[in-house]
This record gives structure tokens, C-alpha cells and sequence, in this order.
């Protein structure tokens, strides 16, 4: 992965990660806030709704009083006998709205009800239990009706006539039809349950229920009942969720006698918030697209010059050390170009000195060399000079003599130091391979046979392990024989009590490697990386040139030579050639 | 005092003309008017139909050759079918001269307002269909019913209380057959019963019985009996028959066929009377609960009564109205 689109995906990862953070707590805070609004929307739906019921309470309270001041329940009270007045409830009830209404006489047997008409004489024991019926208002009870039992918000009122009194009870049943009644803002629904079974019935839940209601709404009344306080919860799912607030309904024994629940919709809210969110997704995406964009822009712009200094500096590394930069800004990416381009100089300059200071070596080296090679022949040249001039002086009668071997000595002398100058001379005029399809294995046949006499002079013997399928791979015969040849001499010299010599070889793609091993002293790692110097060598005698002309041959074949040799475990020179060496 | 004496010979002193304006509740159902029976099968004799209008309106004559000679009214006018809150208000408007007065009715009249009761001839029963199969069940809901809280506020203490078939005026040994409730013992023969077996259906023939049908499955749901109120083929009935005749041997015969019961033998003492009633009641087939009267509202301007024998029967032979011809 380039530096740029590394850049671009960090940057847009950044962008991304940013946009949706803000996306998420500008969401997160809207919701909240709007959460606050519809709180405080449906609180005062509450707020209404309560108002409404005690309004109902306080209508319930007034008809109750009011039928308990009217002349009728004047008549009933003042009456010997009650019986006549056993169907009075039914037309005072119509009168006054109420739905449940029942005239019982002091001792809390029923004059007339309303309700049930045929309950008169049943006694409501609860009634004379001295309870203070004006302060308490309208309150919830249990109602036992002819079809089952019901809940009915009552208000107790009394009549006093003399030292008689009577009851007058009445007010609604809490079912469906008294719900319906209620004014509820748009948008909110009133259900109620019926604490009146033992165990949860969806039969008990009225009012404006949907199908499904009583399951939903079924932990939320027994957490009420458990509870005995009022609790909101919103329940349903989506535009259908509905906020419902729980309000318990105790009667007037402190018995919870249902749960009142006031459901108001979510639907705008949530619609508002799918609205907004929609927005937000937008404008996200937007923004991140741009962010894209501007990110792809920043980075090309930032990694144009950085780009630009790579090229450069693979450049420098292939070769051109020359190679310089455009500075075209003043801050970091600008400070390295200019630092880029001081350092080419510097390389420039430095390989200038350098290639001065190898040159400067290598002609001390060469002189050096020169001077070694040449002394080790020229001293016995001045000695058999001298001893022929000491004879011609002092033994005239065998100078003779001494002329005859000094002269022989001065030939070989002289013959030496032609050989040393051929040499020289030699490595001076390296000439171009001439490549032609070689045999590798005959031709290492062939050179190791040269060598036969000389190895078993040495006590070195020989193993050639060729590989069978080598094909004829292109390259100068002569000058890979001189290549042989100056490795196997330098095995020979490095194996002086003798060894094996090894020479292998192997197939290298549609190349060769070619390996000679020996089983020598070794060398040191300084050793194996000044090898190939030219007139750098371990020996004793020798001009330093043999490895640097096997090194010059193989490079000039495209080849690669290189050695592996650890102190006394020998050396292995590899050779190749073709195949991509 | 010549004026009071006038008047008061007014008043006493029978006057031939006029229409009497009688409504009734129950409509005529037959093509042609009833010839027999309480009611308007009475005016037959004295008056001549000479209108009968779908059951809803009979119009009768005064007939110049009756027995006991011309009636005094010239003419009767019967609205049938007229429910009894609509007669009472007809007589409070002066439209009807003489209506049926309900029993809760009574109380409503204004006062000095005439009323011409009969003597208890309706005998007011449960009767038990073949469904209710258990005698316990049906004995149950005998014992359960409150006869005299019934009696004292939807009877208006209006009729009697009883446990017989015939009424006590016309047996004298009625009183012999019990009629307060025992809600232990009625809750004792329902114990250990399953609930399906508990249940009933409680019609009431007339409607105006249904309060009284209320009641009753209010008792019964004190004793352990689910009673469900409803109409049609019920379970049990709330039943009306009617006392035809002041001898008690026919009287029995009669409410045994109302009640689809075997005729009782003929029984020519009261024990056998007694013996033969009792018997009709073992099995608790049939409750019987009140003897109740037949009571008319009557205007101010019908003079000359009472119109209404101790059965019931219509006596209008007699009766003339104020304003009449002299």
C-alpha cells in the first residue's frame, strides 16, 4: 500500500469516525431533548387527564349531594315505610346522571338501588362504620352488580331528618363507557384494569384497547400492583410505541383496586426523530463524501513532494547519485528536499574523493606489488652479479665456473620477472568474452586433468560431481578455463598437507553454478570480503591478481561469484552464470 | 242545605246514560270476542258486542233485555292491550274511567283515589321444567326465596304470602303449607353439587313479574344457585293462574291442568283437599309464592260499585257515571 492511499484511507477513517461521532451525539442529544419535550408533553396529558377524572369526581359528589338534599330523599327519610320507595333510586338516578345509584337507610339496609333493583333489604355494612363520607369525595369500590362485579367510583352522601338518617350512594361505573366519556387530548388513550380477579385477566382491561393490549400492558399493571405507585414505561415498538403512565386506583379501604393507564402516542415523536435521523444520514454521508474528496486532495497534495523524493531517492540508489529535487515549499517537506539535495552533493563529492582515494591505493598496492615481485628476483640477480665479480677478483681460476651458473641463475632471474610482467600485463588487457554454447562439464574434465600431476604431487585428490543434465551454457571456453584453472591453483595452495578438491556442477534455470571446494586452512571474513581486491592476497608469493581476474572473467560474463569459508573448515567458491545470476 | 241534599241525592241516586272507558292490559287475541273467563267474557249478558277491533278495541251496548234489566251505562268501551303505566296515566287525564292497577301501581295513586281490589285469585308459582331433574335443586330454591321481603316492597303488602296452591280465603288451611325461606337448609341440599348443576333459567310469563324474577335469582345466588334471568323456555317459570271458582275442589282441578299436572281425585272434605294439594306440591314441581288480588283504579265519576266481584269478575250492570241522564 503506497504512503497516499495509506494517507487517504487514515483520512477518511478520520473523517468517517468523526462524522459519525457527531452524527451519534448530535442524534443522541436531539432524541434527549426531545425526549424532555414529549415528557413534558405527556405530564401535562396527565396533568389534564387528572383534572378531567377529579372533575368527574367532583360532578359524581355534586349529583350525589345533590340528590341527597332533594325533596325526595326528604320524603323517603321522613316515610314509616320504606317499601314503597323501592324502585325511587332508578328514576333519581336518571335524573342525575348517575349510573349507580342506591338509597339505603340507616342501619344500611337497601331502600332502593338503582344498579340492581333487586337487592332492596340487602344490607351495605360498610356504610355505617362511621366513616366521615363528606371529606372523603368520590372514592373506588368494589361493586357486586347482577352480571358480575364491578368497578364504580362512588361518593356517600347523607341525609338527616330528625333522628333518622339515610345514604345515599352513587356514581359511575369504571367500565368502557364512563372512559369513553373522559375528554382526552388527540393523540391518548385511557385503559383501565380492574384489580378485581385474583390473577391478571385480560377481560378486566377496558377502555380503548387494541388487540394485543393486555399482553403488552401486563408486567407494567403487576408492577404497579407490586409497587402501589405510578411508573411509566413506553411499550410497543416504532410509530406504534406508546408512553403509558400506570396510576394505581386504591379504593377507599387502601385496596388497589385497579390500574389506571394513560397511553400517549409516540408516533410524532417518533416519526419526528426517523425524520431526523433520516437528515442526519444525509448529511453524514455528504460529509463524509466530501471529506473523501477534500482527504484525497490533501493527500495528493501532501505526498506529491514526498512521492517526488522517493523517485529521487530511487534514483541515488540505482546509480544516479547526481540527482537533486524541486523545493517548492519552505516547511518540512521543503527543509528535506533541500536536505535531499545537499546529500546527493555530498555523495557526489564523496565518491569523487573516494574513487580519488581507491585510485591513490591502488596505485600505492601496484607499486607495492611491483616492488615485492621485483626485489624477490632482482636480489638474486645482485648476488650472482657480485659473486661473479668477487670470482673475476679474487679466484680468476674459477670464474669461469661461477660465470657459467651465475649466467644460468640471471636467465631464470630473468625469465621470472618476464613471467611477472606478463601477468601484470595480462590482467591490464582482459579481453571482451567471446560467447559461444560451452560444455561446462567437459570443459571441467578437461582443466581438472591438466592438474592430475600436480594434485597427486600435493596429495590432493580430486572429486568432480557434475550434474548430468546440464545443458551447454553460453560463454567464453578460454577464459572460464583460466577461471578454473586460477581457482584450482588457489585450492592447491591453500590445501598444503593436502586434501580433497572438489568441483561441482549443477544446473542453474537454463544457467550453470559452478562450486570448487577445498578442504584447506579457510579464511576469516575480512579475508572473504577483500578476496577479489586485485593484488590483495594470503599467500606468501603470488601477484594478488588470480581471484580479481576470476572475478573480472565472471562479471564480465553477467555471472556472480561469491565464497563461503570459515578458518580451518575450508573454502567453497560458487560461480554463476545464465539464469538470472 | 237544600244544595247539600241535592247533591248528596246525586250522588247516590243511579243515572242511566254514558260510556264506561275501561282499559286492560292483556290483548285479545282471538277473532271474536271471549265468551268465557274473567274480564270481558263478564259483560256478556248485561251488554251486546257490537265492535271488536282485532283484539285491540271491543265496544259493548247496553243490552235492553239483560236478566236483571237495562245496565245503566249505555255503552263500555275496552282498550286491550294497553301496557298499565299508559292506563294509569289515561286515568289521570280522565281519558279511561276504569284501569288495571299494577301492584306497584298502588302506591302511586293519589290519595282518595278508588280502587276496587278483589280478593286474592291469582296464585303466583315457580314451576319447574322437566330439565330440573333434581329434587334438591328445586326444593333449593323454594327454601331461598324471601316471600316476605317480596311481599313487602314489589307486592306493595298486596296480596299473601303462600306456600299453597289455593288461597287461604278459599281452603282456610293454606297457612299449613310453608313459605319462609330456610337458606341453610337450602344451601345443606345444594352442598357438594358441581356448579353446572347449580344453574337455571328464570322466566317470567308478563313482564311486570320480572322484578320479582330479579329477586328471586338474587335469593337464589344466597342459597348456592346460579339463576339466570332471561325469557322464553326456561328452566323455571314465574307463573300466573288464576282461581276460576269459589269451589275449592274445582279451583284445584283447574290449577292442576294450568300446571299440567294428573287432575286430583274429587275430594269432598277439606282433608281430602288438603291431602290432594299436598300431594300436587311433593316433588317440589311447583313453587307456590303469593296470592295475589285483581286491583282496579277507578275514576272519581263511576259511581255505583264496586264493578269487581271477589273474583275478579266485571260487574258494570250496575255502575253508572256522573252526568248521566237522571
Amino acid at each position: 500500500m503506497t504512503f497516499r492511499t495509506r494517507l487517504l484511507v487514515i483520512f477518511t477513517l478520520a473523517v468517517v469516525v468523526s462524522v459519525g461521532l457527531v452524527e451519534v451525539l448530535v442524534s443522541g442529544s436531539t432524541r434527549q431533548a426531545f425526549e424532555g419535550v414529549e415528557a413534558q408533553r405527556v405530564d401535562a396529558l396527565v396533568a389534564q387527564f387528572q383534572k378531567e377524572f377529579d372533575r368527574r369526581r367532583e360532578e359524581i359528589v355534586r349529583a350525589v349531594n345533590g340528590i341527597a338534599g332533594s325533596d325526595t330523599l326528604s320524603a323517603i327519610a321522613t316515610s314509616a315505610d320504606f317499601s314503597s320507595y323501592y324502585d325511587a333510586a332508578q328514576d333519581l338516578a336518571s335524573a342525575h346522571g348517575l349510573k349507580l345509584l342506591e338509597l339505603v337507610a340507616g342501619d344500611g339496609t337497601i331502600i332502593s338501588s338503582a344498579e340492581w333493583p333487586a337487592r332492596f333489604g340487602y344490607s351495605e355494612e360498610w356504610l355505617t362504620r362511621g366513616t366521615d363520607w363528606h371529606s372523603l369525595g368520590a372514592f373506588l369500590k368494589r361493586e357486586e352488580l347482577a352480571d358480575g362485579v364491578a368497578l364504580s367510583l362512588l361518593a356517600v352522601g347523607t341525609v338527616g331528618v330528625a333522628d333518622r338518617q339515610l345514604y345515599v350512594v352513587g356514581g359511575q361505573e369504571l367500565d368502557r363507557e364512563f372512559l369513553s366519556t373522559l375528554v382526552l387530548p388527540k393523540g391518548m388513550r385511557v385503559l383501565l384494569y380492574r384489580n378485581l380477579e385474583p390473577e391478571f385477566s385480560p377481560a378486566e382491561l377496558v377502555g380503548d384497547s387494541r388487540f394485543g393490549d393486555a399482553e403488552m400492558v401486563q408486567p407494567l399493571v403487576r408492577q404497579v400492583l407490586g409497587d402501589r405507585k405510578q411508573t411509566t414505561r413506553i411499550l410497543g415498538r416504532g410509530a406504534d410505541a406508546e408512553t403509558f403512565h400506570a396510576l394505581p386506583l386504591p379504593g377507599y379501604e387502601d385496596t388497589l383496586l385497579g390500574v389506571l393507564l394513560i397511553a400517549s402516542s409516540r408516533r410524532e415523536l417518533v416519526e419526528l426523530e426517523a425524520s431526523l435521523r433520516s437528515t442526519g444520514i444525509w448529511v453524514a454521508a455528504g460529509g463524509i463524501l466530501m471529506g473523501v474528496v477534500l482527504a484525497w486532495w490533501a493527500t495528493a497534495r501532501i505526498t506529491r513532494p514526498v512521492q517526488k523524493l522517493a523517485e529521487s531517492a530511487g534514483r541515488v540508489a540505482a546509480g544516479e547519485w547526481g540527482t537533486t529535487v524541486e523545493v517548492a515549499s519552505a516547511d518540512e517537506i521543503g527543509r528535506l528536499a533541500r536536505a535531499f539535495n545537499r546529500m546527493t552533493h555530498e555523495l557526489v563529492e564523496q565518491r569523487q574523493r573516494l574513487v580519488q582515494a581507491e585510485r591513490v591505493a591502488a596505485w600505492r598496492e601496484l607499486a607495492r606489488r611491483l616492488a615485492h615481485e621485483l626485489k624477490n628476483p632482482l636480489f638474486p640477480l645482485q648476488i650472482t652479479v657480485e659473486n661473479m665479480q668477487r670470482a673475476r677478483e679474487n679466484y680468476p681460476e674459477q670464474f669461469d665456473e661461477v660465470f657459467r651458473e651465475g649466467a644460468s641463475t640471471l636467465l631464470a632471474e630473468l625469465s621470472n620477472l618476464k613471467q611477472i610482467i606478463g601477468r601484470f600485463s595480462d590482467f591490464a588487457k582482459m579481453p571482451a568474452p567471446e560467447m559461444q554454447p560451452v560444455d561446462f562439464n567437459q570443459l571441467v574434465s578437461e582443466t581438472a586433468r591438466l592438474f592430475e600431476g600436480q594434485l597427486a604431487q600435493a596429495h590432493i585428490a580430486a572429486k568432480l560431481d557434475l550434474a548430468r543434465d546440464l545443458g551447454p551454457v553460453s560463454a567464453d571456453a578460454e577464459q572460464m578455463t583460466r577461471v578454473l584453472h586460477n581457482l584450482i591453483l588457489n585450492a592447491i595452495d591453500a590445501m598444503p598437507q593436502g586434501g580433497t578438491l572438489t568441483i561441482r556442477t549443477s544446473a542453474l534455470g537454463e544457467g550453470i553454478r559452478l562450486e570448487v571446494s577445498d578442504t584447506g586452512q579457510g579464511l576469516t571474513p575480512e579475508e572473504c570480503e577483500r578476496l577479489f581486491t586485485p593484488y590483495y592476497t594470503t599467500k606468501t608469493h603470488g601477484t594478488g591478481l588470480g581471484l580479481a581476474i576470476v572475478q573480472s572473467v565472471v562479471s564480465d560474463h553477467k555471472g556472480h561469484i561469491s565464497v563461503e569459508s570459515e578458518p580451518g573448515k575450508g573454502a567453497k567458491f560458487r560461480i554463476d552464470l545464465g539464469g538470472g545470476a | 242545605m237544600a244544595g247539600l241534599a241535592e247533591w248528596a241525592g246525586a250522588e247516590t241516586r243511579p243515572r242511566y246514560g254514558g260510556t264506561l272507558r275501561v282499559e286492560v292490559r292483556l290483548p285479545g287475541d282471538s277473532a271474536d270476542p271471549p265468551q268465557i273467563g274473567a274480564g270481558i267474557a263478564d259483560l256478556n249478558g248485561s251488554f251486546a258486542i257490537t265492535q271488536w277491533d282485532g283484539g285491540r278495541r271491543a265496544v259493548y251496548e247496553a243490552s235492553e233485555t239483560a236478566a236483571g234489566g237495562r245496565p245503566y251505562l249505555d255503552r263500555v268501551e275496552v282498550e286491550l292491550a294497553r301496557p298499565l303505566r299508559d292506563q294509569a296515566i289515561d286515568l289521570d287525564l280522565g281519558k279511561a274511567d276504569l284501569i288495571e292497577l299494577g301492584l306497584t301501581e298502588l302506591r302511586r295513586q293519589p290519595a282518595g283515589r278508588k280502587v276496587w281490589p278483589s280478593a286474592p285469585v291469582r296464585v303466583l308459582a315457580l314451576v319447574f321444567g322437566p330439565r330440573v331433574d333434581d329434587a334438591r335443586v328445586r326444593e333449593a330454591l323454594s327454601l331461598g326465596v324471601d316471600r316476605g321481603a317480596i311481599h313487602r316492597v314489589l307486592l306493595q303488602q298486596q296480596g299473601e304470602i303462600s306456600g299453597a296452591l289455593l288461597p287461604q280465603w278459599l281452603t282456610g288451611y293454606a297457612f299449613l303449607f310453608p313459605a319462609t325461606a330456610d337458606i341453610a337448609r337450602a344451601r345443606t341440599l345444594l352442598s357438594g353439587m358441581p356448579a353446572a348443576a347449580r344453574s337455571l333459567t328464570l322466566s317470567a310469563d308478563d313482564p311486570a313479574l320480572r322484578p320479582m324474577a330479579e329477586r328471586i335469582a338474587l335469593n337464589a345466588r344466597d342459597v348456592g344457585l346460579t339463576v339466570a334471568v332471561g325469557s322464553g323456555n326456561a328452566d323455571v317459570r314465574l307463573t300466573e293462574i288464576r282461581i276460576v271458582s269459589t269451589d275449592p275442589a274445582r279451583a284445584l282441578t283447574v290449577v292442576a291442568a294450568a300446571l299440567g299436572a294428573n287432575p286430583p281425585a274429587r275430594a269432598v272434605s277439606p282433608e281430602a283437599l288438603y291431602a290432594a294439594e299436598k300431594a300436587l306440591l311433593e316433588g317440589f314441581r311447583v313453587a307456590p309464592l303469593f296470592h295475589l288480588p285483581d286491583i282496579y283504579g277507578v275514576s272519581p265519576k263511576v259511581k255505583g260499585g264496586p264493578g269487581i266481584s271477589p273474583l275478579g269478575e266485571w260487574r258494570f250492570e250496575n255502575l253508572w257515571l256522573e252526568g248521566g241522564r237522571p
